[in-house]
């Protein structure tokens, strides 16, 4: 009875983000799986059902071939750099600096602030003028324009996203720091580790479960990528920056493909759904 | 976090929607606060005669078309909104727009001979009219007085050569470090800015006979004279120069000579407003020719109050409507009338828009998006990629086959 009662409270407390996920998520999914076996411009109600036509034309389409290439190049780099980045600063965030307050803020603030502005403010820095050029040029490197360039754009965006994600992920990091205790670090100082050993064997093995929620969560977010291609380069140069989730978008809401686009999305989210599992699988939080 | 951003921006724009009355709407897009004036300024107008209409005028400000899509798709579109000239094949395609024919047929007041034929024609699709074009700009050239004179030039290129010739001349090393400081001319890696070359060449994207025209030699060859320009170092692209579009590399004095349209007054205005500069007809190919945008009015097929709608529709592309939408000059009427009432013919800097209506093409192409976006795609190619312009074609030609709209 007291159980029962319980759980009714519980569902009035979870009902409402409960509706919201169904209306906006749940139901999008469910509807984007539905919607791929039928070829839909959205703009009239009759739609043809095509069964696995849109997946095998996906398959000859050499664009989203291109887009999945650039997903995964840019998945590759991202999650390493920005793991090992946010893992680090969090180790030196943790030490007894001075101004320690000042710098975690200082890296913190990228993560909450919105990604459009970002990469507007990006834009500037790498445009020919901008003052990533500046810089380069007062070590005398010459500056390309680095997000027309097709050999550069989606390496700058990349940059840009570990920039923003470290210092997000750094204070998930810091938690799992903080939880460490003191002792494992004297007993090691004890027996004449030194900072970097100390790094290694004590550190990194200890926040290994944060380290599998930061690699998950960027894993996603990886091959979620879309709002900063959508800002800084709209997928270009010569598609040398689109994304998994920009061509979902543009075959979606410019082509008149919903279908289509809904295709991609589900291929998309089978990827990421495996990339999880394996990564689930042979990468468990909390072995070592 | 974001989510719960977009979240709550939903639930806002629902509650916006549930309450939202059912009086007949307007749409359109917003591109600068002066036309935002103007198109309140002539619905006051149609409002003060007509107190009996009640609509409401509801800009949309960002995502125009994805916008557009979605209120057409769940049957919540506008009673008149925005149709831009080059997607309109596509909507017309669809079958999902209001054939305007029977409305012109029985308002004996409306005049539709008075369009220029090339504006009117682009809105039709199989005889029926679906669209009826509310202004037009087409592209003239720019040219920076100060530069010319700088430089001893007193002639404006008409051909192709003499603007070879002229950019020359107009590209210099300002400060003597090896590098160049002022353009003669700019291209940008884009099919519109290219389009004007081709159509003076004889070429198009889509010939008359719905056969695509892109791997043809006369789209090639202007083509290799359009790059070429940029490969003998005479033009430099937007980019190139840190800037963001043709106009603003032309404002801030980098360049002598652009391509543009209408948009760029205001803007030079606005920002450049010392700049000395001068229009004038494209420089002529094989023959006179240039690319012109236009924009219609349009109406769903799920109109709700047919009547009203047209006594707006009416209004607005009428003459008295487009007078006072075209007062300024940004946007060019789309009817000779009003063109010659405002005394656009008579003006320094209309007089060459206007009479550019002579041989002006619209750029519309009857494939889906997608085609013209990769057409897009093959000149990013060429000018960053290095590609060769004719393989370029012939490649893009292959691709873009199967885009074709369906009639």
């Amino acid at each position: 009875m007291k159980l029962k009662e319980q759980a009714k409270i519980a569902y009035l407390f979870i009902g409402f983000p409960l509706i919201l996920f169904m209306v906006f998520t749940l139901i999008p999914i469910v509807f984007a799986f539905f919607i791929s076996f039928y070829d839909w411009n959205l703009l009239v109600p009759d739609k043809k059902f095509v069964g696995l036509g849109n997946y095998v034309e996906l398959m000859q389409d050499d664009i989203f071939w291109i887009s999945a290439k650039n997903t995964a190049l840019y998945t590759l780099f991202v999650v390493p750099i920005q793991t090992f980045l946010s893992l680090f600063l969090a180790f030196i965030m943790n030490q007894k600096l001075k101004g320690r307050a000042f710098f975690r803020a200082a890296f913190y603030i990228p993560a909450i602030t919105s990604s459009v502005v970002t990469s507007i403010i990006f834009v500037w820095i790498y445009s020919k003028p901008g003052l990533l050029n500046f810089l380069l040029s007062l070590v005398g490197i010459e500056g390309t324009d680095w997000l027309t360039n097709p050999d550069t754009a989606l390496f700058a965006i990349m940059a840009l996203n570990i920039w923003t994600t470290s210092g997000y992920f750094m204070v998930s990091f810091l938690a799992g720091l903080q939880s460490i205790p003191d002792a494992l670090y004297e007993a090691a100082k004890i027996d004449g580790a030194n900072q970097w050993q100390q790094f290694w064997k004590i550190t990194v093995p200890m926040v290994r479960p944060v380290t599998y929620f930061v690699l998950v969560l960027g894993l996603i977010g990886c091959f979620q990528v879309f709002d900063q291609v959508y800002v800084m380069s709209a997928g270009g140069p010569d598609n040398a920056t689109t994304t998994m989730s920009y061509f979902v978008y543009t075959s979606s809401f410019q082509y008149f493909q919903l279908g289509y686009g809904a295709a991609a999305a589900v291929i998309l989210a089978m990827i990421i759904f495996t990339a999880t599992y394996v990564q689930k699988k042979y990468f468990p939080p909390d072995a070592y | 976090m974001q989510r719960n951003l977009i979240i709550v921006s939903i639930i806002l724009l629902t509650i916006s929607c549930s309450t939202r009355d059912d009086r007949m709407r307007l749409s359109s897009w917003v591109s600068s606060p002066s036309e935002t004036k103007l198109l309140e300024q002539t619905l006051d107008d149609f409002r003060a005669k007509n107190p009996d209409i009640d609509f409401q005028f509801e800009p949309i400000p960002g995502n125009y078309s994805e916008k557009l899509q979605l209120m057409l798709g769940t049957r919540t579109a506008p009673d008149i909104f925005y149709l831009k000239g080059l997607t309109a094949p596509s909507y017309m395609s669809f079958d999902i727009l209001q054939p305007l024919d029977d409305f012109i047929a029985q308002d004996a007041t409306y005049d539709k001979e008075d369009f220029f034929p090339f504006l009117i024609n682009a809105f039709q699709q199989d005889g029926i009219q679906y669209g009826i074009p509310k202004d037009f700009s087409p592209y003239v050239l720019y040219y920076n007085k100060k530069m010319f004179e700088e430089a001893g030039i007193d002639s404006i290129p008409t051909t192709w050569q003499e603007l070879e010739e002229t950019a020359t001349k107009l590209t210099k090393d300002l400060d003597g470090d090896g590098k160049t400081d002022q353009y003669g001319f700019m291209v940008e890696p884009s099919i519109e800015m290219a389009m004007p070359f081709v159509y003076q060449n004889g070429g198009a994207f889509q010939k008359e006979d719905g056969a695509l025209g892109v791997a043809d030699d006369e789209f090639i060859e202007a083509l290799d004279f359009y790059y070429g320009l940029y490969q003998k170092g005479i033009a430099a692209t937007p980019m190139d120069l840190g800037t963001t579009w043709n106009g603003d590399a032309f404002g801030r004095e980098r360049v002598a000579m652009v391509y543009s349209g209408g948009w760029l007054l205001p803007f030079l205005n606005d920002n450049f407003p010392d700049i000395d500069f001068g229009v004038a007809f494209l420089p002529a190919g094989k023959k006179q020719a240039t690319v012109a945008f236009t924009t219609a009015y349009a109406m769903p097929k799920t109109l709700k109050e047919p009547e009203n709608a047209w006594k707006l529709f009416s209004y607005l592309t009428g003459k008295e409507g487009m007078a006072t939408w075209t007062s300024t000059g940004v946007a060019l009427p789309s009817r000779k009338s009003v063109a010659i009432e405002n005394g656009f013919y008579e003006h320094p800097i209309f007089k060459t828009f206007i009479e550019s209506a002579e041989f002006a093409l619209p750029l519309q192409v009857k494939y889906s998006e997608r085609g013209y976006v990769e057409s897009g795609t093959a000149m990013q190619k060429i000018f960053l990629g290095g590609k060769e312009p004719r393989q370029a074609m012939i490649d893009l030609a292959k691709r873009i086959e199967k885009y074709r709209l369906v009639e």
